[in-house]
């Protein structure tokens, strides 16, 4: 039973209205901007969750608005969207708390929270979105409403790192939107989850299909940071540290991830992909970029730098996970998709704690910083083991999934990429963990930049304590209905059955 | 409840105790109320539960040989929790080992009690991380080197463990580990599949040749961590085998005269080498490795078919539980002589000798009773040379009997205080004697079928007494002895070495170290050759010499040497080259 519903539209609105009015706003008008941010992002957050529950009850909810005969804007719930959706909404809440306390004093909030706000209505909108088109439109808004976020600071570094991201971005989207209009000449219109339309046109248009969907995997890419397309995700950690959590989390990365998905599953349809062969090149990527990532993250001094470039690789788990047919590998790569998100956002926070109170920017200075902030450290500690896949750590659950789906169908040496990977997760994070808690501090009092009661402003401190609490909770409640896992295996289940 | 308990309450502690202020009396204490529901635990059976809400489903419940390890670690940790409360209460760092000390005893707890998969591998990876801190905590160099070589060598563990459980999870197609056995039987992989189990268990459990860093992290922790990573956590890797072993179900010589071979290689080997060393505590963790290569041998007899399980394993975790609380005993035992003085020397000696005695299975200790257990399964076994075996064996009684002779040697060259007086650690120290291996003989430990089998229904005393009266346990015992005191007493003979070690704790490290540090040369080397006939060169090669001498790379080159040389990967990446090389020509 399908209604038209204004709900989607209102979780959009939620945070598109309180983005257009601050930038109405005046600079100084610190109080109003914050009340709205906030009541904008615990909206969203009540509205996904009123969804939520209704979908529980079996609900359907689709907004449709017709942009031009054939063209339609369709905002339609399901699991999938729902999922990405509640991890957006969620976290952009941490994220808006987060920001207000490490800009308190900056330059040019005005812009940054109008932007920022606009980033998280694209990043709801491609989860909501019900076909193609829609998911193309806010997929480009996306990139355009980042650009401001990233070149934030203003210096001429930043400048630098927000035109290398244009350029990789703009060009996805230009091949992705190639793609697109073909995949629209040659099909119609395609709702997600209408994987017969492809089914059926396949035999006459392999050929272009095969091209297409390439052309797509190839846009997509570029926000999902594959390699060679990953070049833009080191350089734009510029940004500030709220900004690098929010796309290195949800908002960007996981557009080009949560696309992949959808295009592989909703679109093409898995069986489709695998009987004509599209998963191995992606799988094959996928796996390189694995490796290569952890590696280049071996070698940085950098802090954001070495989680920017495990980004990169802990991304391609979920391409990975998609590019292995089989229902316990698509659990984990969907499953993923949001654990990944709630870890590398504490990680980020956590750096931009470090950098905020104390000024350092460098794995080699965080020598005994554990004694100093312990429970920002701590909850990095969680995420690190996390990452590299220990119990009872959210990341643990996605990689016995991979790890077990891979065996299942047989594919050993995606076994091998993740015991490497991990190793190398083990070589890259541990060394930051042994000197934050294990080595003594070089000096013995270092004033903090932002000083208090407490170790680090409240307002930067609850955050990273939250998101470091859900990634331990994602692994440790794993199995209780509602969890990450359960909606992933839901969502699996469903996939192999059609 | 009490399934949970018994891993909250360690976990609380943990937080708590961490928080307590220094020298605040009793604070151990805390850590022995914790373990009471493992005891509880171990001593009464309960039946299992199913924790629908944690991790993938989890399961808790316990078998006989996995109950009367639960009782030995619940009865280690009570133990060394006390005798750490005081032995510490001086300490900087005491809050931080209460942590480290509660959430390792939390995760030996966990997997003791697990019963499949997933939450068993939490607690495994639990144990292991927490114990990294017990390892570090003098901060020394040698101890900073020696967590660093443990921390290496735990992961390396940890990647073969979990591709072993995909695997075995994958082929029993169930998350619960009594149906892996069974399912590794069947498969046609199953040998394989248990040789990654072995391999990863085996860096726990010291197995040769996964050892190396037992020598160096066992002792750096302090005394009461050594006695529990060395008493307790030890046997988790021998539980690990334990879930994996189909023993009784299959026929499978190779790996079980592989692991009969390795495990006398470690019981004669360890102990010899042990004997090459100054510091008691270093002694002491080849003693473990020795004895841990009985056990192995236990094991290694049952993939050889004919023995059933139901007996096999509560025998192997009878003789865990006599090593366990006398290795214990004796670890903390080195805390001792420096600080005990006047007549409660008297008592420290005699525990001492009791410890000494029940390791080298000597009379009137628990050792006598779990070592003729091991007999009576060599002597059953099928396996070829069993009589050989049986001959190492008591050849293996022999070399202990040295090595922990010695051990007692080097403990009567601390000085002692002069006054008659005695820390407050010598209390948890005396209870824990009562809890010895005389324990394995109690019906609370010993199942019947066990009793039954060895003793052909005679009452398990009247038998204790007859093997004790046989005396033929006491000749090797007498011989190692001998052998020590006459060596010491002639001033010709006694070439043992006093200030240091004749040769280096944590043998063969040394050479894939050296071997490590020549590959890097060797690279170096390479890498300057290559530079050094750069500009010569024209033409299209010029490329790849743009990418050599460009900045970017050899700084690049420069921060992964530095690396390479902090963490000793090379020589870690030659042993996993070798490992591989060794699994791909299987």
């Amino acid at each position: 039973m399908e209604t038209t519903s204004f709900l989607p539209m209102l979780i959009l609105i939620s945070s598109l209205i309180p983005g257009t009015m601050i930038l109405l706003l005046r600079e100084e008008q610190v109080a109003l901007r914050t009340f709205l941010n906030l009541l904008g992002s615990v909206a969203k957050v009540g509205l996904v969750g009123w969804v939520f529950a209704g979908y529980l009850r079996g609900e359907e909810y689709t907004f449709v608005f017709d942009l031009s005969p054939d063209l339609t804007f369709s905002l339609r719930v399901d699991q999938l969207g729902l999922l990405f959706a509640t991890l957006s909404s969620v976290l952009w809440l941490v994220t808006t708390l987060y920001a207000i306390g490490y800009l308190e004093g900056g330059q040019h909030r005005r812009r940054f929270f109008a932007f920022f706000s606009f980033c998280v209505t694209a990043s709801t909108g491609i989860a909501l979105s019900g076909n193609v088109v829609t998911f193309f439109i806010f997929y480009e808004f996306l990139t355009l409403s980042t650009y401001p976020l990233v070149v934030h600071r203003g210096t001429d570094k930043a400048v630098e790192a927000g035109r290398t991201y244009l350029w990789y971005t703009i060009g996805g989207g230009t091949i992705l939107f190639l793609g697109v209009v073909g995949l629209f000449v040659v099909a119609g219109p395609i709702n997600f989850g209408q994987t017969e339309i492809i089914a059926n046109l396949i035999s006459e248009n392999g050929p272009l299909l095969t091209v297409l969907f390439f052309m797509m995997l190839a846009g997509l890419a570029v926000k999902a940071a594959i390699f060679p397309l990953h070049g833009w995700l080191p350089v734009s950690m510029v940004a500030p540290a709220p900004v690098s959590a929010l796309l290195h989390a949800v908002a960007v990365v996981k557009a080009g991830a949560f696309g992949i998905v959808r295009l592989v599953y909703d679109v093409y349809g898995i069986g489709l992909a695998e009987q004509m062969n599209f998963l191995t090149p992606l799988a094959i990527f996928a796996a390189f970029t694995i490796i290569y990532g952890s590696v280049r993250a071996l070698f940085q001094d950098d802090f954001k730098k070495r989680l920017a470039f495990s980004t990169v690789s802990q991304l391609s788990y979920i391409a990975l996970g998609v590019a292995i047919p089989g229902i316990l590998t698509s659990t984990g790569a969907i499953v993923h998709l949001v654990h990944q998100g709630i870890m590398k956002i504490t990680m980020f926070f956590a750096a931009g704690n470090i950098a905020e109170t104390y000024g350092y920017k460098k794995i080699s200075q965080l020598n005994g910083i554990g004694r100093r902030m312990p429970f920002t450290m701590g909850a990095f500690t969680i995420a690190v083991f996390g990452m590299i896949g220990l119990p009872p750590v959210a990341g643990f659950i996605s990689k016995w999934y991979l790890g077990l789906g891979a065996v299942e169908s047989g594919s050993y040496w995606v076994v091998l990429v993740l015991l490497v990977s991990s190793a190398l997760n083990a070589a890259y994070f541990l060394p930051i963990v042994y000197r934050a808690w294990f080595c003594e501090p070089e000096q013995e009092a270092v004033p903090m930049l932002k000083s208090g009661r407490l170790e680090t402003p409240a307002l930067l401190l609850i955050p990273v304590m939250v998101t470091g609490l859900l990634s331990l909770a994602a692994g440790v409640f794993a199995a209780v209905a509602g969890s990450p896992l359960s909606i992933a295996r839901e969502i699996a289940e469903k996939l192999y059955l059609l | 409840m009490i399934w949970f308990l018994t891993i909250v309450l360690p976990l609380l502690a943990a937080i708590l105790a961490a928080f307590l202020p220094a020298g605040r009396r009793g604070s151990g204490l805390i850590f022995a109320v914790a373990a009471i529901p493992a005891l509880w635990l171990g001593l009464v059976e309960v039946s299992g539960v199913t924790a629908h809400w944690f991790l993938m489903e989890a399961h808790f419940s316990l078998d006989t040989p996995r109950r009367i390890i639960l009782l030995l670690t619940g009865i280690l940790w009570a133990a060394a929790g006390i005798f750490a409360g005081s032995y510490l209460k001086d300490d900087a760092r005491r809050g931080e080992f209460s942590f480290y000390f509660g959430a390792a005893m939390a995760g030996n707890f966990g997997l003791l009690i697990s019963a499949d998969v997933a939450s068993f591998y939490t607690f495994f990876a639990l144990m292991t991380f927490a114990s990294y801190g017990l390892v570090i905590h003098s901060r020394t160099p040698s101890a900073r080197r020696a967590a660093g070589i443990y921390l290496v060598m735990a992961i390396i563990g940890e990647l073969f463990l979990i591709t072993a459980l995909y695997l075995a999870v994958q082929s029993s197609g169930s998350m619960l580990l009594a149906d892996i056995p069974p399912a590794l039987a069947e498969a046609p992989n199953g040998r394989f599949i248990f040789l990654l189990g072995l391999i990863g268990f085996g860096v726990k459990v010291g197995a040769i040749p996964l050892y190396f860093w037992l020598p160096l992290a066992h002792p750096a922790a302090p005394a009461p961590a050594s006695a529990v990573l060395s008493g307790a956590m030890i046997k988790a890797g021998l539980v690990g085998w334990m879930h994996l072993a189909p023993v009784g179900l299959v026929e499978w010589p190779s790996l079980s005269l592989l692991m009969v071979s390795l495990g006398f290689a470690a019981a004669l080997g360890a102990a010899l080498y042990g004997l090459t060393q100054v510091d008691p505590k270093t002694n002491l963790a080849y003693s473990s490795i020795s004895q841990m290569g009985v056990m192995t041998v236990l094991l290694g007899i049952g993939l050889y078919g004919g023995i059933p399980a139901g007996l096999l394993l509560p025998a192997i975790a009878l003789y865990a539980f006599n090593h366990g609380t006398a290795k214990a005993l004796l670890f903390m035992g080195t805390a001792l002589p420096a600080k005990v003085g006047g007549y409660w020397r008297i008592l420290m000696w005699a525990g001492l000798g009791i410890g000494v005695l029940a390791i080298a299975g000597g009379p009137l200790t628990g050792g006598l009773w779990t070592k003729y257990l091991v007999k009576t399964f060599l002597g059953e076994t099928s396996l070829p040379g069993a009589q050989t075996f049986l001959l190492l064996l008591t050849l293996s009684a022999v070399t202990t009997t040295l090595l922990l002779s010695r051990f007692l040697h080097l403990l009567t060259r601390i000085g002692a205080p002069a006054e008659n007086k005695a820390p407050a650690y010598l209390l948890p120290w005396t209870l824990l004697l009562l809890a010895g291996g005389w324990w394995t003989m109690s019906p609370a430990l010993l199942p019947t079928e066990l009793l039954n089998h060895i003793t052909k229904e005679k009452c398990i005393m009247a038998f204790f007494w007859n093997l004790f009266t046989n005396w033929s346990s006491l000749w090797p015992i007498a011989l190692g002895a001998f052998v020590m005191a006459f060596t010491l007493k002639f001033a010709f003979l006694n070439r043992w070495p006093i200030n240091k070690p004749l040769l280096p704790p944590g043998d063969f490290l040394h050479i894939i170290l050296l071997a490590g540090n020549l590959f890097a040369k060797l690279l170096k080397k390479g890498n300057s050759l290559l530079r050094s006939g750069m500009p010569a060169v024209l033409g299209p090669e010029k490329f790849l010499y743009r990418i050599l001498d460009d900045k970017r790379t050899s700084q690049f080159s420069a921060s992964a040497e530095a690396l390479l040389r902090r963490w000793e990967f090379i020589g870690i990446g030659f042993f996993i080259f070798f490992i591989t090389l060794f699994l791909f020509l299987r």
